[in-house]
């Protein structure tokens, strides 16, 4: 069984999710569990931070489009951080820039969030 | 005035070997397009230039120009880069936008672009040496936008390839999970999240098809749309993938509801399934590409989803055939060991149960020293049901007969039992009689069943008297019972509908006749050879067809 590993973290009103290992169709249910508590918990504003990531697949991509819009919808984003190049690569190839919002370091996310609610 | 040629031409052949160094120094396209055309405008005092490169489709496009207005790029004609001395309308345009010199860019494999430049900012016209030195730069810098148009080419290529192996990825990926799962729903919301993962969409549903059904395994769709739609057009008829274009023009509300693709999810040519997509985020239309890989995920999907329908199945008939073999034990267990024998009775029972299990069910008890019950039905329905209603029946009969009341009234009350005990439309035929030992006489109640034939002195008498079945309706009208005073060497066949209706490989049914000529033919032997003569007559019969139907018969003979 393929190496995954999924931690919830809490910053203020930011909820960091650190993804560690392979995210493949096997592991995504996992991924997916924890979005789904965050919707129940009603936290829309989600940093993920790939510094321990090193593989992802179609289908782990699939989670994060298939959650953006809600939190998006409710005042919220899924911001990334962290991305190994290899990572960041097939996140570049399948066009995710356009769409989402890439930052070097988890601190910077957390930051942009934070502004936002205060102006 | 030789000094001052040779002046310039130093100064020329110096500019010539600056500008080759830096065009050569990078393999950007744009870095270089903007350099040749910044030394031609410094270099000939002009305020405007264009560069046109041939593209894939062997068009001139404007892939640099310093200063032009956007109106000015935008009505660059679209012409090849044969036509650009010979058309009026290119013409045209480089006279109304005061473009004066047009100088082809030629490498080794032919002409790559052309430069265009506006006027001399001192209105000089361009002379020949202008010209001559247009044609060195740009001789220099074709080289250089062809060393970067192929590294962009190399790039593009790179960048198919990896999609390419990240498409073979998920494909390989998604084979190894779809193997390992069996709910249908599960393998569903993996081929959605690789789906819009892969292609960045966000509004799909994966449809399966059964005939004429279907089910949505997942979809953020408004589902009752797509069900009008799938009613309207039946989902099997795409057998192929249908973009926006053709859902625009025959399919209009499915398009109009945001569908772009459908993507049919096939077995051997045939279609178990749809994927339908909405538009890319990314505002890209759909591949030849990425149809494939949608058809090559669908494809796997789809095996899966018959597979763990078939291992569901699989299951479910698995289990059916425990809850037969249950039944199978509890009506055996029913049924009596032993035969309690008397002085002036031979009595030989015989029972086999069809396959998916009947209910045929017998009785023997011994009441008390003198008398004898005897006892036989048909539960109606198979399996599980008959075998529980048939276990009721034996609890009644063997409460009942410690009450020890006569025949008749302990009918109503076994009737009342049943109708209040089992449901709708199930019922029992039901035949039981006290044998008097010592008087040799029989009372008897027939509820329904098939009536026992009495045989004595080759005349068949029929033990008809009693009521209706059991189970049918609340006793209103009462049982009656007949008392009949049997003598030495009477016969009795009693028997369930499984032996006069067994059919042969003809659909053509054993029939009452068959029996009773065959019994009034053998009345003299001993029951078990009349037992055994029956026994072989319908087996004769019926030529190994399968039975639906327990068989089940009793011979009772008087001493």
């Amino acid at each position: 069984m393929a190496d995954f590993n999924v931690n919830l973290r809490r910053f203020e009103s930011v909820s960091i999710i650190d993804v560690k290992g392979y995210l493949d169709a096997h592991t995504a249910p996992m991924l997916e569990s924890v979005f789904n508590k965050l919707l129940e918990e009603k936290n829309f504003r989600v940093v993920v931070n790939f510094n321990e990531l090193n593989y992802i697949s179609s289908a782990g991509l699939g989670v994060f489009m298939a959650y953006i819009e809600t939190m998006r919808q409710n005042n919220g984003d899924i911001k990334f951080t962290n991305l190994k190049d290899n990572v960041y690569n097939i996140f570049d190839l399948l066009g995710f820039p356009l769409l989402y919002e890439f930052y070097k370091d988890e601190k910077e996310a957390i930051k942009k969030f934070i502004d936002q609610e205060k102006s | 005035m030789q000094k001052l040629d040779n002046t310039t031409a130093l100064r020329n052949l110096s500019a010539l070997i600056d500008f080759s160094n830096l065009i050569n120094s990078s393999l950007d396209l744009d870095f270089t397009l903007n350099n040749i055309l910044l030394t031609c405008l410094g270099k000939f005092h002009t305020t405007k230039g264009i560069i046109a490169l041939v593209n894939d489709s062997l068009i001139l496009e404007v892939k640099a120009s310093k200063g032009v207005s956007e109106n000015v790029i935008k009505s660059f004609p679209a012409l090849k880069v044969e036509e650009i001395y010979n058309k009026q309308e290119f013409n045209e345009y480089l006279i109304s936008n005061s473009f004066e010199i047009l100088q082809t860019i030629n490498s080794s494999a032919g002409v790559k672009g052309i430069l265009i430049l506006g006027k001399k900012f001192t209105n000089l016209p361009y002379d020949e040496s202008d010209k001559e030195f247009l044609k060195t730069i740009l001789n220099v810098g074709a080289t250089a936008i062809e060393n970067s148009l192929i590294v962009n080419k190399l790039k593009s290529v790179n960048r198919e390839l990896d999609t390419k192996v990240n498409q073979l990825k998920s494909l390989f990926d998604l084979s190894k999970e779809f193997s390992g799962i069996l709910q249908p729903d599960k393998i569903g919301k993996l081929l959605v999240y690789t789906l819009i993962g892969h292609l960045l969409v966000s509004n799909y549903a994966v449809i399966v098809c059964e005939k004429d059904n279907y089910t949505f395994l997942e979809s953020s769709f408004n589902e009752n749309n797509l069900k009008t739609f799938l009613n309207e057009c039946l989902a099997n008829k795409f057998d192929k993938p249908v973009l926006s274009n053709e859902l625009k023009k025959n399919y209009s509300t499915i398009y109009n509801a945001g569908i772009e693709l459908i993507v049919p999810m096939q077995i051997k040519g045939e279609t178990k399934g749809l994927i339908l997509l909405g538009k890319r985020k990314n505002n890209l239309p759909y591949s030849q590409t990425d149809i494939e890989f949608i058809s090559s995920l669908g494809s796997l999907a789809i095996l899966s989803i018959e597979n763990a329908k078939l291992f569901k199945e699989m299951l479910e008939k698995q289990r059916m055939e425990r809850d037969l073999e249950t039944a199978r034990n509890i009506q055996k267990n029913l049924l009596p060991k032993t035969i309690p024998e008397l002085s002036n009775l031979s009595l030989v029972a015989y029972n086999i149960s069809a396959k998916i299990v009947g209910g045929d069910y017998y009785d023997i008890v011994k009441l008390d020293d003198d008398n004898v019950l005897i006892a036989i039905a048909d539960v109606s329905g198979k399996g599980v049901s008959a075998s529980l209603l048939m276990a009721n029946l034996q609890a009644f009969l063997k409460s009942i007969c410690k009450q020890k009341l006569p025949l008749n009234e302990a009918t109503n009350l076994i009737n009342d039992l049943v109708v209040e005990n089992t449901m709708m439309g199930n019922f029992i035929t039901f035949f039981w009689c006290i044998f008097k030992n010592s008087t040799k006489q029989l009372t008897y109640v027939n509820a329904g069943h098939n009536p026992p034939l009495l045989i004595r002195n080759s005349t068949i008498t029929k033990l008809k008297k009693g009521g209706m079945i059991l189970g049918f309706l609340p006793t209103t009208v009462t049982y009656v019972s007949e008392t009949i005073q049997l003598e030495s060497d009477d016969v009795i066949v009693m028997f369930t509908d499984g032996i006069t209706e067994a059919m042969n490989k003809n659909f053509e049914e054993y029939t009452d006749e068959r029996l009773e000529k065959l019994v009034l033919e053998n009345s003299k032997d001993e029951p078990e050879s009349i037992l055994e003569k029956i026994k072989e007559s319908v087996n004769e019969f019926i030529g190994g067809a399968e039975q639906n139907d327990d068989i089940t018969c009793l011979i009772m003979k008087v001493r």
